[in-house]
């Protein structure tokens, strides 16, 4: 039942490092010369036991709210999704797959996933290319770079909902700045400007623009935190070896850069994929399904329908699709492979 | 700075995970809703009408609990917006208010959550209301709740546009509307003839304004009946409205408060609204020329939809009844409920209320067609999928064709 409030809050959580099962150590350090050595791996039960007892004082408080926070919840959400659940909320009784069926026979539903898959994939494809300029940019030594830095933060520290008010507002027809500035340049020719928030096409493209604004910050962060391990000597090395800028970049650069871009593009995955309000925001008027992803899906049905229980057969869906998703990435990209 | 933080936080979390927890699962007790004194504690939650509704219900309740030493009432108010995704979770984690304002009841009604109304009011203050209104609040027989306000809707006509496009009089039918239309949206510079709004904010309301002006109806307290041959013509006539260029750009999308805006600001020839747009009108652009007039139908006939939106009380502990009855006694009470309705701007539903306000001036549009306001069938329990539906998909009339987003609209509303 997470709506994400504001991506940026989770991807701080995130980018803290939440470590997932079958992510040892931090990737961030795969980026040095030389194997660091691997933190000794919590011992899991099995294998020396009085070890595991021995450190529960010290991990206990951080299980204790992985399970209230993250465990308790997903487990309700899978139950949730095979009950019946009537509008004002009462549990009437298991319907087995009912809801299931509910969710795949919808007849939307294999456009909203292919808008799913299409949202993802341009809004972190193009988030990372553009954060790979900015951070090559703010890792350069220039007068006021102090405050460059700081001004790309800002999207990071304002809530999203609240950002994207901002651009729909400015979309509006009649009153909108950027409606209004369209038509005086002449690009819009309907003096009250154009519906962008109205048309389930542009809407949606406006929205990713949105989407990638509000993720350049921790994007951009993660990868200049990654620039700056890149070191010195090994520049020095390719410049005496006469590799040019561009030779230099993606020689010698890009690769140092690999566990830095594969923590970012993961995290910017799964927020991605997870991320409602800048959808809901931009696309809240639009009627039917046509500027939907799955997750204001789950919106519609629990806001519009009030259908927990199809709601919560469709959180499962996702759920699954983005372990897919992340399970292939991991597998074609190899994040942990140590360059 | 950023471990601290994050300490910070997990504590935050887990704290309030745990009086979350803590707060679940004990109600029933004698322990809620009672405070030290042995006095009782009932929750209000309401819907905000105007800027204006938390203050107009801070004042009520000011004066109720000076009269009545003991009872505390805890007022929440929320947007229209979320107001019923809010009580469904308050049911769900058996936190119900203990009155409740909103649309939809028939639901809580089937899963016998609400007091009969009769048994949380006073047989004399009861009997005041219209008997039209109690009807709509019944299921079975039973009332379930009670009628706070009415609204009914009647056609906002800027004068000033009109002239200009030479339209003599103001329309009383689809096809003089169809053409005063065209000829406001003709002026150009972006004015349009009619504000349709599709958008999902309320989209059954212009829905309705059509659809029963063309002799249709959503069905009754039994059956809902949207994919009906009589709602056609009022779903072509809307599409015939878009096509022609009548309309303000992407009605399918617009919402109506932001559009009512642009109304006020003197850009759209004419447009649906509600006694509480006079009041707007008064504060936003007292300049603007305009009139009030019934809403055109398809053969002239007069129509209006109105809306009742209701006071109700679930039955959380059963321990509260008294408490409840005196809330709702006092605040029916004349003296109070009228200058509250006055203040939100819209019409009584008490038989003193309107005696009490016979000289409004703005009002008396909306009271002369009153009585020939048709309802939604909201006490048909899946009338709150339907309105759902309708917000979701009515707008797609402008892409697709009409009967088959009727059709689209019945199956979502009998599936919910």
């Amino acid at each position: 039942m997470s709506t994400t409030p504001d991506v940026s809050s989770i991807q701080a959580g995130a980018a803290d490092g939440r470590s997932r099962p079958g992510q040892a150590g931090r990737p961030g350090r795969s980026g040095r010369p030389g194997r660091p050595a691997r933190p000794a791996r919590p011992a899991q039960s099995g294998k020396g036991g009085p070890a595991a007892l021995a450190s529960l004082p010290w991990i206990g408080p951080a299980l204790l709210l992985i399970f209230g926070v993250v465990l308790f919840p997903a487990v309700v959400m899978f139950f949730n999704s095979t009950r019946d659940i009537s509008i004002s909320g009462i549990d009437q009784g298991s319907v087995g797959l009912d809801n299931y069926v509910e969710v795949f026979s919808f007849p939307y539903f294999w456009p909203i996933f292919g808008r799913t898959i299409v949202w993802v994939v341009v809004v972190v494809a193009a988030t990372v290319v553009i954060s790979l300029g900015l951070a090559q940019l703010l890792n350069k030594a220039f007068p006021g770079r102090r405050i460059v830095r700081l001004a790309v933060i800002i999207p990071w520290a304002a809530s999203v909902v609240m950002t994207t008010m901002v651009v729909f507002y400015g979309l509006e027809p009649y009153f909108g700045i950027i409606n209004t500035f369209l038509v005086d340049i002449g690009l819009v020719d309907t003096p009250e400007g154009y519906g962008w928030t109205r048309n389930p096409t542009t809407a949606f493209a406006w929205s990713i623009v949105v989407a990638i604004f509000v993720s350049l910050p921790f994007t951009t962060y993660t990868i200049l935190a990654g620039l700056q391990t890149v070191p010195g000597e090994v520049l020095e090395a390719a410049k005496m070896d006469g590799a040019g800028p561009a030779r230099t970049y993606f020689g010698v650069v890009l690769p140092q850069l690999r566990g830095a871009l594969s923590v970012a593009v993961l995290i910017n995955i799964i927020n991605v994929f997870n991320s409602l309000p800048i959808l809901k925001v931009m696309t809240g008027s639009i009627p039917g399904y046509d500027a939907d992803t799955i997750m204001t899906m789950i919106f519609k049905y629990i806001q519009n329908q009030h259908k927990v229980d199809v709601a919560s057969a469709l959180s499962v869906v996702a759920f699954v699709i983005v372990i897919v998703i992340v399970a292939v990435y991991v597998r074609v990209v190899k994040p942990m492979k140590e360059v | 700075m950023r471990k601290t933080h994050r300490i910070g936080a997990a504590v935050a979390i887990a704290a309030s995970a745990t009086l979350a927890l803590a707060s679940c699962g004990f109600g029933g007790g004698s322990g809620d809703g009672d405070d030290a004194n042995g006095g009782t504690t009932l929750d209000l939650l309401v819907p905000s009408y105007s800027d204006a509704t938390q203050g107009l219900w801070e004042d009520v309740i000011a004066g109720f609990e000076d009269e009545n030493d003991g009872i505390t009432v805890n007022l929440e108010v929320q947007s229209w917006d979320n107001l019923e995704s809010v009580v469904a979770t308050k049911i769900q984690g058996g936190e119900a208010p203990d009155i409740y304002n909103g649309g939809p009841f028939a639901g809580f009604a089937a899963d016998g959550l609400l007091y009969d109304a009769e048994e949380i009011i006073s047989p004399a203050v009861f009997s005041d209301f219209q008997e039209s209104f109690i009807a709509n609040e019944q299921v079975d027989g039973t009332t379930y709740a009670l009628p706070l306000i009415a609204s009914a809707r009647a056609l906002f006509v800027n004068n000033a546009l009109l002239e200009q496009a030479g339209v003599a009089a103001p329309p009383t039918t689809w096809d003089e509307l169809l053409d005063a239309a065209v000829k406001v949206s003709a002026l150009g510079g972006g004015i349009a003839g009619y504000g349709m709004p599709l958008g999902s904010e309320e989209a059954q309301a212009e829905a309705a304004v059509w659809l029963w002006g063309g002799g249709g109806t959503f069905g009754d307290e039994s059956a809902i009946t949207v994919d009906d041959p009589a709602n056609l013509p009022g779903a072509e006539q809307i599409k015939k409205m878009i096509d022609a260029g009548a309309t303000q750009a992407d009605p399918g999308s617009t919402d109506r408060s932001p559009l009512m805006d642009i109304f006020v600001q003197g850009k759209i020839g004419m447009q649906v609204g509600l006694p509480p747009t006079v009041g707007q009108i008064e504060e936003n652009n007292p300049e603007l020329d305009y009139s009030i007039v019934p809403i055109p139908t398809q053969d002239g006939s007069p129509m209006t939809v109105g809306v009742a939106d209701q006071l109700m009380a679930f039955q959380n502990d059963g321990d509260k009844q008294e408490a409840i009855t005196k809330f709702f006694d006092y605040f029916f009470d004349p003296e109070v409920y009228v200058p509250w309705v006055q203040a939100e701007g819209f019409l009584p539903t008490t038989i003193s209320g309107a005696e009490a306000l016979q000289d409004e001036e703005a009002l008396q549009p909306f009271l002369e067609v009153l009585p020939d306001a048709q309802f939604y069938p909201s006490t048909n329990p899946q009338w709150s999928a339907t309105d759902a539906a309708f917000k979701a998909l009515f707008g797609q009339l402008q892409t697709k064709p009409a009967q088959e987003v009727l059709a689209e609209i019945q199956a979502q509303a009998d599936a919910g």
